[in-house]
């Protein structure tokens, strides 16, 4: 079975690999701050924040780059509050991440209806101009290698950032003092302290970045891999992000491998939505009579399951989502 | 040469130094003694610039320095290794290492890091693997870790707060020759300890606190044992004075029998407890000697059911404990942990809160389901008062007490009200002479009292003097000896694993 000239293995592969770009952007973000001691469930509100801030941004310039810029500023500027209110004032993580998403509806909601409103005061279409938005790169030659190369080397942008980002961090966690300090911070921060290491600024800088990542997680889900905002778009991928994280058990590997895991998941299920009426299959046939919402609770309740049975193990930085108080 | 010239501190009420000042000259190691809360630790805090003093000022070969913080401190020279260790468990030596020294957002050179570590290590006779995580290295190797970790950066100042504290009595004799080794090298070394003996063993001259206040600054060897006690309490120590009870113990209260624990093959790091048989009566001290790591702990841990036993029974007062939950299990019993900061205390909380731990489900401390302030505030003045617990105020979190002053509040908190059944591992680690005195008195009245006493202690010689009965811990396996008919050096023998038919 072939869809759109590819092969149906070569198509799943790239899909995967793209549902799993923003996961894994976002990932490594919320993995660099867990590590450090502090766990934002407000990664969903970033990510969202990202999407409306990018999309303004790219639709008003008329540049994806400034859109992406936007994004990146709007993730750190809300992560900002974040770090203000947990690793400064001390306050629970949970609860203020939480506080994070919905401000994050509330506010993107709002930026949403401005942004209507001022391109309908000028006569412009709301939507963006398909030449804004990002477009995948493929790199050449490389693109060519069969299955692989669609997969890896014909993808946005955003995911050749995303794995130089990883192999930059897992070199910094694990090869230099930087890391040992990151480590430090989640696992024993009095050590930090002793070694004159200011725990808070230090933290601050990890949610942060992390802010940073999920901002640019969300400008990929609006300007690149779709040129389109809706309130609803980030569907929970922060939150999966979280699970992912734990899932990897505090590892880049980990991590990258859970996130094509579940993006693989993903993209089959789309495929299996779309492919079972066309299909001429008794398999297929029989798909049909499966309403739709269950194929999309699937990567859901798989990640669950790993949840569940992987993560028993590693109880993870243990000083995760305490404050620090001197 | 280090001075330290009239440095004052006080925290809220309490003047924790008053116009101290010392001068410790390179490559000797300097010895300081006091009680509980005397303020060695604060001053030495100040030193490594962990706190700033209220007055007075520091000197490093005549220039004054301001030391702001433990970074600064270690560009001067100075490292500390702290009453409690600041390591981080889950990375590895080295890792622990490059946090104390290098430079940021560049790759590590483990190499030179192996090499540095090694040639620190071999000089000091230890042997330490560099990329061994810590949290799997027991308290001695961790101790080698943080003093690597002070000397590491150059360090030419070393402060030893208690270090011997958490070792066992073979690791405290690895440890002497090993910082004489240092002095040698011209290193000043800075020792703080409660036993007498081991300065004895250790320092060139020292120097005695006194709530606050310089006593005594002299040679090692000026004032004989008898006076750097009176200097230190203002009176003299009363060990000798407990002696073995002649009360006749009474009914078993607490009884072990064929216990082993746990399944080979899981829980490695834990050595297995092998068909411990073991009573407690009423009215009596069973005393466990040992090298620490032999047992003792899953021993304790097994009794009070937080480690599931793969064999055996253990009762109390003749009923099997193994139905209950845990912590209805707990409870049966007045426990003094190993580990205060980890079991024993919240150190968050305030200390009025700690000592209540175990009586705040008492209708007396409760008014209409909440706590009865006034009540409470009572019992905790009492205990303060009667435990000469030494405070700033009693809503303090615990954490801020000095730590001799942590361990006299959970004594105060498990002894009050006549447990039956007490369980002590170390009581008087970290607790100075008059409070170690004060410690064993409590346990020989429990004991007067008619309470089971179950006492595990690498101390031998005050295990030895409050015991009636004395076992040793070797390897899972409790042996008896026929104390006080065997002699200290015998059970010592035991203690190394040598049975007395082998010997
Ligand atoms: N951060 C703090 N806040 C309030 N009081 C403090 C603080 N640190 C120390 N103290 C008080 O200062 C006094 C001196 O404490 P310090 O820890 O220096 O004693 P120490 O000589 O080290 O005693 P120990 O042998 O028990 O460790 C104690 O009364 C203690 O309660
Ligand atoms: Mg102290």
């Amino acid at each position: 079975m072939n869809i759109a000239g590819e092969s149906l293995g070569t198509f799943l592969a790239r899909q995967t690999v793209q549902a799993a770009t923003p996961l894994i952007m976002a990932g490594l973000g919320e993995l660099l701050a867990e590590v450090t001691g502090v766990i934002n469930i407000g990664i969903e509100g970033l990510m969202l924040m990202g999407c409306i801030a990018g999309y303004a941004a790219a639709g008003i310039s008329g540049s994806g780059g400034v859109g992406l810029g936007a994004a990146i500023f709007a993730g750190m500027g809300t992560a900002a509050i974040f770090a203000g209110v947990t690793v400064w004032a001390a306050a629970d993580q949970i609860v203020a991440g939480a506080a994070v998403n919905i401000l994050a509806v509330g506010a993107s909601g709002l930026a949403w209806f401005f942004y209507q409103n001022a391109r309908e005061a000028v006569h412009r279409s709301v939507s963006l101009g398909r030449h804004v938005g990002f477009q995948s790169v493929a790199i050449p030659g490389l693109s060519r290698i069969p299955f692989f190369g669609p997969m890896l080397f014909d993808q946005y942008m955003l995911f050749y950032a995303a794995i130089i980002l990883a192999v930059l961090i897992w070199l910094l966690l694990h090869h230099t003092r930087t890391g040992a300090i990151l480590r430090a911070l989640g696992d024993a921060p009095e050590a930090c302290q002793a070694a004159g290491v200011s725990v808070r600024t230090w933290r601050t800088g990890a949610v942060l970045f992390a802010g940073a990542c999920a901002g640019a997680a969300g400008a990929y889900l609006s300007i690149m891999r779709t040129h389109a905002f809706a309130s609803d778009m980030t569907g929970g991928q922060g939150f999966v992000v979280l699970s992912l994280v734990i899932f990897g058990r505090w590892t880049i590997p980990g991590l990258i491998a859970g996130c094509l895991l579940f993006g693989g998941i993903n993209s089959l299920q789309q495929i299996l939505q779309t492919t079972r009426y066309t299909s001429h299959s008794t398999l297929m046939h029989a798909l049909q009579h499966i309403p739709f919402e269950f194929f999309q609770m699937l990567p859901y309740v798989v990640a669950l399951l790993a949840l569940a049975t992987l993560s028993r193990s590693s109880p993870g930085p243990r000083y995760l989502g305490q404050a620090w108080r001197q | 040469m280090l001075s330290i010239e009239n440095i004052s501190k006080a925290f809220g009420g309490v003047q924790a130094l008053n116009n101290v000042s010392l001068a410790v000259a390179p490559g000797s190691v300097q010895g300081i003694l006091g009680e509980n809360g005397a303020g060695k630790t604060t001053l030495m805090n100040i030193l490594f610039g962990l706190i700033r003093p209220d007055r007075g000022q520091i000197r490093l070969n005549g220039q004054s320095v301001v030391v702001r913080s433990p970074r600064v401190a270690q560009q001067l020279g100075i490292g500390m290794v702290h009453q409690h260790f600041k390591l981080a468990p889950a990375l590895s030596v080295t890792d622990n290492l490059a946090l104390a020294v290098g430079r940021n957002f560049v790759l590590l050179h483990r190499a030179s890091f192996r090499d540095r570590i090694a040639a620190l290590a071999r000089s000091l006779h230890w042997a330490v693997d560099p990329d061994s995580v810590v949290g799997q290295l027991n308290v001695g190797q961790q101790q080698r870790v943080e003093i690597i970790k002070a000397l590491l950066g150059g360090g030419k100042i070393l402060i030893l707060d208690e270090p011997t504290a958490v070792l066992t009595p073979q690791e405290v004799d690895e440890l002497i020759p090993a910082v004489r080794s240092l002095a040698r090298a011209g290193i000043t070394v800075i020792f703080i300890s409660h036993k007498l003996s081991e300065v004895n063993r250790m320092c060139d001259r020292i120097a005695v606190l006194r709530r606050g206040e310089l006593v005594f600054a002299g040679p090692m060897g000026e004032l004989s044992a008898e006076e750097i006690t009176h200097r230190m309490l203002g009176a003299p120590s009363a060990l000798s004075s407990l002696g073995a009870s002649s009360a006749s113990p009474g009914l078993v209260r607490l009884h072990l029998s064929r216990v082993c624990c746990p399944l080979p093959g899981t829980r490695k790091y834990k050595p297995l407890l092998d068909n411990i048989e073991l009573s407690v009566r009423a009215g009596e001290i069973v005393g466990i000697a040992g090298v620490e790591g032999n047992g003792q702990t899953t021993l304790i841990d097994a009794i009070l059911g937080s480690l599931p036993i793969s064999s055996g029974v253990i009762t109390l007062d003749g009923s099997d404990l193994s139905h209950l939950v845990n912590f209805r299990r707990a409870r049966k019993f007045a426990c003094i942990p190993e580990d205060r900061q980890g079991q024993g205390l919240v150190l968050s909380l305030s200390l009025t809160a700690n000592l209540m731990l175990r009586s705040y489900r008492n209708p007396e401390f409760m008014r209409l389901g909440l706590r009865h302030v006034t009540a409470w505030r009572s019992r905790a003045a009492m205990l303060v008062r009667s435990f000469d617990i030494r405070c700033a105020s009693v809503e303090v979190p615990i954490q801020f007490l000095s730590g001799g002053n942590q361990q006299k509040a959970l004594i105060a908190r498990e002894l009050y009200g006549n447990p039956p059944v007490i369980l002590a591992i170390n009581p008087t680690r970290g607790l100075d002479i008059g409070a170690t005195a004060f410690v064993l008195q409590q346990l020989t009245a429990a004991r007067q009292r008619g309470a089971a006493v179950l006492l595990i202690h690498s101390d031998l010689d005050e295990l030895l003097a409050i015991s009636d009965r004395v076992m040793v811990m070797y390897a899972g396996r409790l042996l008896p000896t026929n104390w006080p008919a065997v002699d200290r050096a015998a059970i010592g023998r035991m203690m190394m694993g040598i049975t007395p038919q082998a010997a």
